[in-house]
């Protein structure tokens, strides 16, 4: 491993140590022997599975941010059927929060608990989107790049380079400036600039599994090389890249709610970032104001990033050896 | 000795085809944009086409794209970034008037980042698993976690609006030029607080990897004590993806300033580019891209020559590429 490839899984934060081999126990040998060996080595994986999580749940962080997140999830969602409507101004005007109004009332007299509800709504909506879009494009690119080299191998490398050198959210502000801004073309310019750090790790990945003696002997079979990559290579790549998916959740927030703040976002819609935009003028005079959704978003990203922690240490056991 | 020209010059080349990829994406973004720079100048007064025609020649619009493309890309590289919308100054004057208040909070915040994030990062993985380590690491992880412009706001909340220690915005009291100290603190601090997070667990991490190695051992069994263990033969060899992750992070530090600024009023070239971007004043956005890309490969290229300088082993086989692929 060179000293760039450590740095460059270092720089995802999470990836402490080598990555997990997982399935690496398969011996080549069992393969060959027919069907009931493969019955064996289906339970064998399925227990290791079975106890990385519930390694992964028996931790207390786990738990405690777990609720959390799920909380956040579920205020967000259906908190805003119950809350009254974000819009209407028939409140008073800046009351700090109090029993009527449990995050108080804004400037022009809204009901900022019913605001800051709705605006979880695209802020979480934009994070898991996000995420899922980067894990399916790194998964695509990533495995055809480490599986297969070549010329798509080349390309991803100049491309993951390019966006590491160059930060994401500066091209994601211009392009978001450029050509409008509502949510399916932020949450496009996000997937676009952040996508290519879990093609990395993906590749990366595929690379060493490809490696492997299951491999080989799948080769050895006659199966086909899409059919490989699919059902034996992807599979094995894939704890980090879970992990690094998570992560994706997380900055996908903090980088929608930076734009947002600068006042790129949908203006119909407004985020917890499009919130703090409007509070920072009444800072003064509404502290409630700038507090709740810098809050909220503090406790989703922290929750998820925790949550990814953790499942990489369940995933990663050998980072838990210490000298 | 000659590899070693060899190896400068790819990463030369590979950093002005990286800023050429960079201008051209951008080039078609503001092609893609709606709008007709042409209609905003004349205004909603009806002109007839012969005048249209006139001013789209001489702002040479009338050009093929492809030739509008290279000629800007000429300009570019004879450092010439257009003139600003509206007030006609040009690009560059206007950043350069900005870049040094920029560089005033993000060189500290770097600096105070990378050495904190040394520091911090050793003694968490010297006591690793100990309740210092989860202090450290668990508060890095909670700051990781917060998004910066916000802790920028609660800092103003907490320090100016409520106790009155520190002002607000900008960078120094009505009618003085320069800089003041007081007005440096919190946004310095903003913007160093993601970053010394992001780079204390990076720290951290290569730490724990350069202890887990033999010559620590050695050194071990030497009776050395453990702070010269840890200081003299662990940070030397951790210190090495630091070297990679600081160059990064500069760039990093330069986007966070852009949101930093907004929030203090700051009047860098994080501010400019809000300004440009709100006022659509397209060849300033260009510009500051351009500049802060330019600044960035830069540092890479910096990055790798102190790279090379403290690992004496890529010296010597500087026949392999320093950034092989990841």
């Amino acid at each position: 491993m060179t000293i760039d490839q450590k740095s460059s899984q270092a720089d995802q934060g999470e990836l402490e140590a080598e990555v997990p081999s997982s399935g690496s126990s398969f011996d080549p040998g069992s393969a060959a022997a027919g069907a009931p060996s493969v019955e064996i080595v289906r339970t064998r994986r399925r227990r290791r599975a079975d106890s990385v999580w519930n390694d992964f749940f028996r931790k207390p962080a786990t738990v405690t941010f777990l609720i959390l997140l799920v909380a956040m999830v579920l205020l967000s969602t259906l908190g805003p059927l119950f809350a009254g409507d974000p819009v209407a101004t028939d409140h008073p005007t800046l009351t700090p929060p109090s029993a009527e109004y449990p995050l108080g009332t804004d400037q022009l007299g809204r009901d900022y608990l019913a605001r800051v509800l709705f605006g979880g709504r695209i802020s979480l909506l934009v994070g898991f989107t996000v995420a899922f879009l980067c894990m399916t494009l790194g998964l695509i690119v990533g495995g055809l790049a480490g599986f297969f080299g070549g010329i798509v191998d080349a390309v991803l490398v100049k491309v993951a380079e390019f966006f590491q050198v160059i930060p994401g959210i500066v091209l994601a502000l211009v392009a978001a400036a450029l050509l409008g801004s509502n949510f399916v073309i932020i949450v496009t310019i996000l997937a676009l600039t952040m996508w290519p750090g879990v093609a990395r790790i993906v590749r990366a990945e595929t690379m060493r599994v490809t490696q492997l003696g299951y491999v080989e002997s799948a080769r050895a079979a006659g199966f086909s090389s899409l059919r490989i990559l699919w059902s034996d290579v992807i599979p094995n790549a894939m704890p980090p890249v879970i992990v690094a998916t998570t992560m994706t959740v997380g900055r996908a927030i903090l980088v929608e709610s930076g734009l947002a703040f600068l006042g790129i976002g949908d203006a119909n819609r407004p985020s917890w970032g499009a919130l703090l935009n409007s509070a920072q003028a009444y800072m003064a005079a509404g502290w409630w104001l700038a507090l709740f959704p810098g809050l909220c978003i503090f406790i989703v990203v922290l929750s998820v990033n925790m949550l990814g922690d953790s499942l990489n240490d369940s995933l990663n056991p050998t980072i838990g050896r210490v000298k | 000795m000659r590899s070693a020209v060899l190896h400068y010059a790819k990463l030369l080349l590979s950093s002005v085809v990286l800023l050429l990829v960079v201008i051209t994406i951008l080039f078609l973004l503001l092609e893609l944009a709606p709008g007709d720079p042409v209609q905003t100048l004349v205004g909603d007064i009806p002109v007839s086409d012969a005048f249209r025609a006139q001013i789209t020649a001489s702002f040479g619009l009338d050009k093929p794209l492809l030739e509008r493309y290279l000629i800007y890309v000429g300009n570019v590289f004879t450092g010439n970034l257009g003139f600003s919308f509206g007030t006609d100054e040009p690009v560059i004057d206007l950043i350069f008037s900005r870049i040094g208040n920029t560089l005033a909070l993000a060189l500290p915040a770097f600096v105070i980042s990378t050495t904190g994030a040394i520091i911090l990062g050793s003694i968490a993985a010297r006591t690793r698993k100990r309740w210092l380590d989860g202090l450290i690491s668990g508060t890095a992880v909670a700051i990781f976690s917060i998004p910066n412009f916000w802790l920028g706001l609660m800092l103003i909340m907490l320090f100016s609006i409520t106790l009155g220690w520190l002002p607000t915005q900008g960078k120094s009291s009505y009618g003085q030029s320069g800089i003041q100290l007081q007005y440096l603190i919190l946004p310095v601090l903003t913007l160093a607080s993601s970053e010394l997070a992001f780079k204390t667990r990076i720290m951290r991490s290569s730490m724990i990897e350069a202890l887990g190695g033999d010559y620590i051992d050695t050194a071990r069994s030497k009776g050395l004590s453990p702070r010269r263990v840890l200081w003299q033969h662990g940070l030397p060899n951790a210190l090495l993806p630091m070297v990679t992750v600081a160059g990064y992070s500069l760039g990093f530090i330069f986007a966070g300033s852009v949101l930093v600024e907004r929030v203090f009023g700051w009047p860098g070239m994080g501010l400019l580019f809000i300004d440009a971007i709100e006022r659509q004043n397209n060849m300033v956005v260009l510009g500051v891209v351009i500049v802060i890309t330019v600044t960035i490969l830069i540092v890479n290229i910096l990055t790798d020559v102190v790279y090379g300088l403290v690992d004496p082993r890529l010296r010597a086989r500087f026949a392999r590429p320093v950034r092989s692929v990841a």
